[in-house]
Parts: structure tokens; sequence; C-alpha cells
């Protein structure tokens, strides 16, 4: 011990005396501090936290790797270490003596770091500062040992460099401390997984960013943990005090021991993909952190507010501040500007009934229909369209809350996902035919997670319990009996009773379906808290309409499946045409569906559906009625069924409301603050307010005039990240 | 008599098939400068480091201080002081640093400050390693193999590449270490510096002793006779020379005026030498006795030279 703290303190004195080591402590990373926060826009928000990560992460490979390495081997070249054999001190001194003095040296040089980001780059103060500190210091010991045991296996300075280099090299360009891990194909990807530095960034990272503790990341601090204790216990036993006392080539293979924890690390994160989320999701949140300021637009706020000339400042993913006339400069406010003369901001738009399964039309070759790729890609075409939340009312419930983890944590770009999961419905009610042609076994699974159809009060509520339990965020009943020729079994009421009851036990929104006036008299009898589409072959009675608003039941009118539906059975594809249906839909979808609508063999589809009775006329004056007697109205596209694509669909609602007579800027508050507050999300969504999630839409024009405008994009904002529209299909 | 400080018996020592020390046998006693000579790749240096605890030795009886240095490395080396050729400190490293670190790696240490004081070093005790002169690096050296006041002292060419006036002080700090009845091991490529500051050495060829003993003894064992030259006045008239007692060869030079008689006991025939040359009436100008010298010894035991 006494020799150890002796060895300790002329290490110490030693290194501050040495100009090379100053350099590469302190000089070298403050260098890249301020090159790489030029390169990345450091000041205009969340990437300061990055490039802290990468100077940090570099640090910690140089200090390990040429300050250690290098370090050794020099002293045992220049026979130092020869005058220490003669003393009775042991390897173990001296090895715990260069590791600590590592990180002692560069322990400030990560303070002084932080320091300055948060002095000039506006950067917070890490929360878990302590985690943090920790975190490098483990790291800074590993990549220490990792550096001793290369001089231990070498026998000269030129070795060593040779076998540093690469090893640097790799760790530099491989790990993300340079290149976001995010930007590189996958096969790459999973090779940055036996990386060890990879684990220093995406722990940095999730320290910084999402303030993790250290505990968060126990799996990395094992691995690094151990490849010290291995790395250590090696250095120690093939420490060579003299130049002449050579080890065979082969030792090297000793690096390899070191590195064993990482190769186990690395090959069970290329399976499980853990890290590589954790990598995507931070490489998101630093995407959402960027500062924007959205300037001299008109800003329609959502809860009937406008302002005709403003700016919206977006920091930290959410809106910062909302400004009516005047603003301050963008560069005082640290943000980039987006000029939004001439344009519109609104909050984005939310569609809150599709069946984000349903493909929407038609495949000639319906091998190209990949459920799970269309899954995402519809994800990926509403976030494309400005509609920036969707809520899936009837889809196979653990897909979509697999696909809800995946796009809401930000490990892949696309709107935010609401779900119901299974339709409640009866035997033989609607929900049950579209599994009805499917091979036996196929059709019990698919009905599983699809369908609930509960025999008593009791298996309603346990069905309810259990979705709950799941993590749903609303339930979904059926009240449809159908029409001669399309009957359906309709649900008992007692049942779906108990389900609307359970539902609103578990704090959970109850929407039903409904098919005509006595459906929807008794959906809003049973306390719904919105009605699915109303009627399209029944007036909705002013009692059933009184009764609605009294009890605060939301309008969900849903003309647009209307639409579709009566198009394809009168084969005509106008929908399809559609600039933003054109970009978002993929050509097998968009040519299948072409062919579907005109071709011999769907003609007796296209016939049973032309007599199903679906009257937008009929449609559009129930939602009158309901907007005259002050209801809630909401935006619900049933996208997913003919001709109602993924993607612009609440354009294409509010285009049809219009129509039927409702004034834009009320068709434009049902899709906006309306359906955020159905979602029981307007704490986030819904409006342009300080606080606010900044999930935006900026289209050239005034919707509030013509609501075509809201086709006319200009830019959408998810969370903070200005969405690169063209390239969220090619989604690694 | 106590116990020898080193104590070796068959000692060997082989690298693979190459056998570099063949089993050598000899003993130090407290206080006793032993001297080990012979030439590059003698064994040498490998019995030293053996003996220091550096190397593990593949056969024989070892001892120092009691110690096995195989086995009780560590003991032994906290014991002992040593002062090795070719090895460096950190350059930027400060003299008094230099003695502190060292202080630390010992359980028992003396002053540095006397230390310093005592080796001349006092006044550059800032000074940084690098800026030190070759003859302050060593001295440094041997302050550090003092530091924590070892009873045996292993000096390895402790003057070797230094220039002359150095290496008298070193030679002298040698003697005050004798002086102060430390035991101590040197190797040395000078014969002279053997002569004076060892009581014994031994020669080592080829990984064995080829002799041992004080220098003298080593002198009187060397079958190399002494040779008396004696300087006449005038040239020697042209008489018959007799022969001396012991006396082996006579050579006379070309002017007559100088004669040179070896012996194998030169004592006796020079005082016989001398009454001839009083009975002839002849002035004795000058007389020198030449004894053969560690280094005739040396190279007539090993047929080569100390420094190759």
């Amino acid at each position: 011990m006494k020799a150890f703290l002796a060895l300790l303190k002329i290490d110490l004195k030693l290194a501050a005396r040495n100009r090379t080591v100053l350099f590469f402590n302190y000089f070298f990373p403050l260098m890249f501090f301020f090159i790489f926060a030029q390169m990345f826009d450091a000041n205009q928000g969340s990437a300061i936290l990055q490039v802290v990560a990468m100077v940090v992460v570099l640090g910690i490979l140089g200090n390990g790797l040429f300050g250690a390495g290098m370090r050794a081997v020099q002293e045992r070249e220049e026979n130092v270490l020869r005058r220490y054999k003669v003393t009775p001190i042991t390897p173990v001194p001296l090895l715990a003596a260069s590791m600590i003095t590592g990180v002692v040296l560069f322990v400030p040089s990560v303070v002084l770091i932080i320091f300055l980001a948060h002095q000039f780059y506006g950067m917070a103060l890490p929360p878990q500062l302590f985690s943090l500190i920790i975190f490098v210091c483990l790291g800074a010991i590993a990549f220490r040992s990792l550096g001793l045991i290369i001089a231990a296996v070498v026998n000269s300075s030129q070795e060593s460099n040779i076998l540093i280099q690469p090893i640097y090299m790799a760790m530099l360009f491989l790990s993300g401390a340079t290149i976001p891990i995010t930007y590189m194909p996958h096969w790459l990807q999973n090779i940055t997984q036996f990386i060890p530095a990879t684990y220093l960034m995406t722990g940095i990272g999730g320290i910084m960013q999402r303030g993790e503790t250290i505990m968060a990341n126990w799996l990395s601090v094992v691995a690094l943990l151990l490849t010290t204790a291995v790395g250590t216990f090696i250095a120690t036993k093939l420490f060579r005090w003299e130049k002449e006392e050579k080890l065979r080539a082969s030792a090297k293979l000793w690096v390899l021991v070191v590195l064993l924890p990482f190769v186990f690390l690395g090959a069970y994160q290329a399976w499980s993909q853990h890290d590589l989320v954790k990598a995507r999701i931070l490489a998101r949140d630093l995407r959402r952190g960027q500062n924007w300021l959205i300037q001299n637009a008109r800003i329609f706020v959502g809860n009937g507010k406008v302002i005709e000339s403003g700016a919206v400042l977006v920091r930290g993913g959410k809106i910062a501040e909302v400004y009516d006339g005047n603003f301050p400069d963008a560069k005082t406010l640290n943000a980039e500007p987006i000029d939004g003369a001439g344009k519109t901001v609104l909050p984005g738009l939310i569609d809150v009934h599709v069946h984000i399964g349903g493909p929407g039309g038609f495949y000639d070759d319906w091998t190209k229909f990949d459920p799970a790729k269309a899954n995402e890609r519809a994800l990926e075409a509403y976030l494309y369209s400005g509609v920036t939340a969707v809520r899936s009312v009837g889809d196979k419930v653990d897909d979509m809350i697999e696909l809800r983890r995946r796009f809401n944590s930000g490990e892949r770009l696309g709107t935010e996902l609401f779900l119901c999961g299974p339709l409640f419905t009866a035997e033989g009610g609607h929900g049950t035919e579209y599994a009805k042609n499917m091979p036996e076994m196929a059709r019990a699974g698919f009905n599983a997670q699809f369908l609930r159809i509960p025999k008593s009060q009791e298996e309603a509520r346990r069905q309810v319990d259990e979705l709950a339990a799941k993590g749903v965020n609303a339930i979904k009943g059926v009240l449809e009996c159908g029409v001669p020729g399309y009957s359906f079994n309709r649900m008992d009421l007692k049942l779906l009773g108990a389900v609307v009851e359970e539902a609103h036990a578990k704090k959970l929104p109850a929407s039903i379906h409904t098919g005509d006036a006595r459906d929807v008299a008794d959906a809003v009898s049973l306390g719904a808290d919105s009605i699915e589409h109303g009627s399209f072959r029944d007036d909705i009675p002013d009692a059933t309409i009184a009764e609605m608003k009294a009890k605060g039941i939301a309008f969900d009118p849903t003309l647009s499946v209307v639409e579709g539906l009566s198009d394809f059975a009168k084969g005509k594809t106008d929908l399809l045409k559609r600039s933003l249906v054109q970009q978002v839909t993929t050509k097998d979808l968009l040519t299948g569906t072409e062919h579907a609508a005109s071709s011999a063999e769907m003609k007796a589809m296209r016939d049973g559906l032309s007599h199903y009775p679906l009257s937008l006329e009929i449609g559009g004056r129930n939602l009158l009625k309901a907007w005259h007697a002050g209801i809630m109205l909401v935006t619900g596209s049933d996208a997913g069924n003919f001709l109602v694509l993924h993607g612009p669909t609440v354009q294409r609602e509010i285009e049809l409301w219009v129509a039927a007579g409702i004034p834009p800027e009320v068709a434009l508050q049902a899709a906006t603050w309306n359906a955020a507050r159905l979602l029981r999300a307007d704490q986030r969504i819904g409006t342009i307010e300080k606080g606010k999630e900044a999930s935006l839409l900026v289209v050239d024009g005034n919707p509030l005039q013509d609501v075509r405008a809201l086709s006319s994009i200009s830019n959408v904002f998810l969370k903070g990240e200005r969405v690169r529209r063209n390239e969220i299909f090619e989604q690694k | 008599m106590s116990e020898p400080v080193i104590f070796a018996r068959g000692l060997r020592k082989s690298y693979g098939t190459l056998e570099a020390v063949k089993g050598i046998d000899f003993e130090v006693s407290a206080g006793e400068v032993f001297g080990l000579l012979g030439p590059n790749g003698a064994g040498k240096t490998t019995t030293v480091e053996i003996l220091e605890g550096l190397r593990p030795r593949s056969g024989g009886e070892v001892k120092v201080l009691g110690f096995d240095p195989d086995r009780q490395k560590q003991a032994l080396k906290n014991r002992i002081g040593v002062c090795l050729q070719a090895t460096n400190l950190p350059d930027k490293i400060k003299v008094h640093e230099a003695l502190d670190l060292f202080g630390a790696f010992y359980s028992k240490n003396v002053d540095g400050d006397a230390l310093l004081r005592r080796l001349q070093l006092w006044e550059k005790r800032e000074a940084g390693y690098a800026t030190l002169s070759g003859g302050q690096k060593q001295r440094l050296a041997l302050a550090l193999a003092l530091i924590n006041d070892p009873q045996m002292l292993f000096l390895d060419e402790p003057t070797t590449g230094l220039d002359p006036q150095v290496r008298l002080e070193i030679r002298d700090l040698i003697e005050e270490l004798r002086a102060e009845k430390r035991t101590i091991l040197m190797t040395t490529h000078y014969i002279e510096e053997a002569e004076r500051l060892c009581d014994r050495v031994a020669i080592i060829d080829d990984g064995v002793i080829i002799a041992i003993g004080s220098p003298r003894e080593l002198q009187q064992k060397s079958a190399t006779q002494s040779s008396i030259d004696i300087s006449l006045g005038q040239p020697l008239p042209p008489v018959e020379l007799p022969t001396w007692p012991d006396a082996i060869r006579t050579i006379v030079s070309d002017d007559r005026q100088k004669i040179s008689v070896s012996s194998g006991r030169p004592a006796k025939t020079l005082v016989e030498l001398i009454k001839w040359i009083d009975a002839q009436g002849l002035e004795l100008a000058d007389v020198h006795l030449n004894r053969p010298t560690l280094e005739d010894v040396f190279i007539e035991l090993t047929g080569k030279r100390l420094r190759d």
C-alpha cells in the first residue's frame, strides 16, 4: 500500500510534467469538444449531450490505450522497470498506480467538458452526475487495463503501436463515438455490439440523456468490471520487467481473452438487440432535443384560438413558448429558425379510428403483403402525412402492443399509436366475418388476438381487466345487427354494459361501433365515451342526440369509410390518385387496388358492397345534427377498409365534413384538441400551448379558409423532431 | 565464524540446452568485498542475478543473508541493495523524489537527505533525472541502493562508462562502504579496481570458477614469474654472469647497462644479485621488481582479456 501510494504520487507528478499527457488528456478532448459542438450545432438543443458523450469516450480510449499501453512499454524499453525489479515490489502496485493515475487525470477533464457544455451550450447538468462519474471511471479503468494488457503482450513500442492502432480505430468508428450507430447498416450495427466502447456510448448517453442511474446499465458495468478484473489479472501474470524477456507472438491472443466479456455481451446483444434499441432511442432523443423557432406563421392553437401571426419555439421536444405577434430573434433563443410566412402551424392531426392491420386495398399478389412491414409502413405513412397520433380500434392486440412499444419509444420513427386491441362482439357478430375464410387453426389464433366474445358479464369484466393489464389505451365494443343479407348477431346489452362499466372502472374510455339508430341509442344509454360511425342508414333521433350531449359523449362519424366503400363498389378510384396517398402507399398496393376496383374476379364483392346501405348523406346529416347540438366531435377514418389508405386520412375526413357543412375551424378542432381529449392525452398533445409536446403540422396556406391546404405539407414535427419525411420509409 | 552472507554450492543455470552456469561454489563472509571477474558471457551477470532473486536457478543450493533467493525473493530484496548497470529512472523524476519513491518500497529506510549529502547530490536534489551527468546518475543509483541501509550490496560494473575522475570518486565511496563493514559483491571490468577494492575475487569463465582467492594469492599462484630489472651506472664489463639462486633466466641489454632476471623467488634472488653487483664495483642506478598483475593471471587462466 505504501509502495502503491508512492507510485501513484510519482505517476501523477510525472504526468503533470509531461506535455504529451496533458495534451492528450486535456487539450485534445477540448479541441474535439469544440469541433464536434460546431459540427453538430450543439448550441441548438440536445446535440450537446451527444458531443459530450463522444468526447468523453474519445478521451477514455486515448487515456486507456495510449496513456497506459504505450507508457508501460516505454518504461520497460528504457530499463526503468528493470530498476524496480530489484526492489521488493510486485507488479500489482505498479499496475494499480497506472490505472488510478489514468482515472485521476481523466475525471477533471470530464468535469471540465461538462462545465463548458453547461456554460457555453446551455446543457443542463446531468441529474445523475454521480452515476455518470462512476460510470466514466469504470470505463477509464477498464480501458486502462486493456492498455496494460496490450503492453504486457507486446515486445516493443512498434509492436504496441501496431496492435493499439487498429483497436483504437475500430473503437473510434464502430462505437458511435464518431459516427452514430443508427447511420450504419444493420449488419454493422450488430458488429458494434462487440466493441466495448459502444457500451460506453450507450451508457453515458443513457445516463446523460435519460437520467438513467448506473444500475440501469448494469450489464455494461459488469462487462467493464470483468474486463478490468481479467485484464489486471493477466497483466500481472504476464508482467515483464525487462525488454530482453520476450513473449511468443501467440501471447497476443490474451488480448482477446480480456475482451471475452464483450464477446459474450456482444453476442447477447446481437441476439436481444436491447443495446441497439437503446442506441436508436438515444439517437431519436437527440433529434427530438433540437431547438426550433417556427416564425411569422399563423398558429391554429387547437382549442378554438387562432394567432394570425406569431412564432412557436420548440425546445427539448416540447413547445417552449408560443409568441403572439412579436417574437425574439432565433439566434438569441439558440434555435434554428423555420420561416412560416404564408404558412399555418397546427397541432399534429389525430385519427381516432383506424385498423392498422387492414391493408386499405388489394394486392395482385398477396405474397407481397407482409403484415409486419405493412403495420410499420402504416405508422410511417401517417407521420409523413402530418397525422401525429392514431388510435387502433380493432387489431391483433399483441402485435399492436409491440408496434406501439417500438414506435412510441422512438426506436423507430412513425406516428404515435394508441390502441384498443381486440373488438368486443357477439358470437357471429360483426368482427367475426374477417376470419371466416381462414383455415381453422389460423382462425383460432387470429380471433384470440382480434376478438373478445364474452359469455357472461363476469367473463366480460375479466377480459377487460386482462386487456387493461396488457396496457391498452381504450376498449372497443360493437353494436351491429347488419342488414338483411348481411346480418350479424348483435351483442347482448348486459354483456356490453359490463364491458363499458369495467372499462370505466379501469379508467379506460369505451368506444362503441354502431350501425343503426337503435345501436346508437343503446350505446349512448350504456354510457360509451364515443360513438363510432353513428349510422349511415338511419337518422339519429333528436332524443339520442340530446342524451349524447348531456352525457358528454363524443361523436366520430367516420365519413371516410362510407366514401371509400361506396367508391370501391362503384369501381371509382379517385381516392387512390390523391397526391399524398400516392406518396405514402406502396406501388404494389396502389396497382393491386386499382385492378381490384375494376377486375372481373372482384365484381361479386363490389356488387355485394353496393347493396349495403351506406349513405354519405345520412352520415353527414347526423354529423351536422351532432355539431348543432354541441356534441364533441372527433375525427376518425376507419382506415384499413377499402380505399381508406393509411396516411392522409384526417385530411380527407375533414374535407368530407366541410362538404357536409361543418366549418373548417370546427373540423380542425375535432382533429386536434377534441381527439386528444377522447384519447385522454390532452395534457400532452392536441394544442399548441407552452409545455405541450411539439407534435406539429406546418402547411402552406390557410386551412381555415380552404381545408385542402392541409395536404400541402411544409413540415411535420413529432415530439420536437423535425421529421425528414423523404427518409421515413427508408429507416434501417 | 558466523554464517556466510552469500553461500553458493553447485549453482547451475541453463537456458534451454545452453548451460550458462555450470555448478559453481563460493562463499562471501560478512564485511567482505568480493569481486566477480570474467569475460563477457562467462556467466557473471547470470550468477549475480540469481543471487539477487531476479532469476530462478536451475540447480544447486543458494543462500543470501540466510534467504533462498528463489523462494524468499521479496524478503531478500527488502534487505539487499542493488546497483545495476543500464537501468534508468523516468526522465522527469527529481532526485529527492526518486529517493522517496524507492524508500517506500522497503520496510526499512535511512534518512534520504543525509544520503544525498553524503553522495554529494544535495545541490541536485531538485534536478530532474534526465539533467544529471553520468557520475551524478551513478551516485544516485548508489543512493537508491543504500536507501534501505542494506548489509549486502550488489554492485554490477559500478564504474563502467564513467570518466576517470568520477571513477575514482565512486571507488572512494565503495571504500567507505567497505569501512562500514557492509558486504559487497561486485563485478567489474577494471582489474586495478578489483585489486584495490576486493578482499577476494573469483574468476569465472564459461560458467565455472577457475580461480578464487585474494588478489595477492592469485598472483602468487600464477605461473608467470616476477622479474627484477636493474639499471647500472656504467656498462657491464664482459664477464661471465653467475647463476643466482632461483633465477630462471637472465637477459642483458645491448648497451649492457640493464640486467633483467626472472625468478621464482624474487626476494632471495634480489639480495644475491645486489651483492654481486656491489662485489663487481658497479654502480647501481635503479632497481625494479615486477610482480605479475591480476590481468596477467586472468589472461593466463582464460586466454582472454577482460575487456574485449
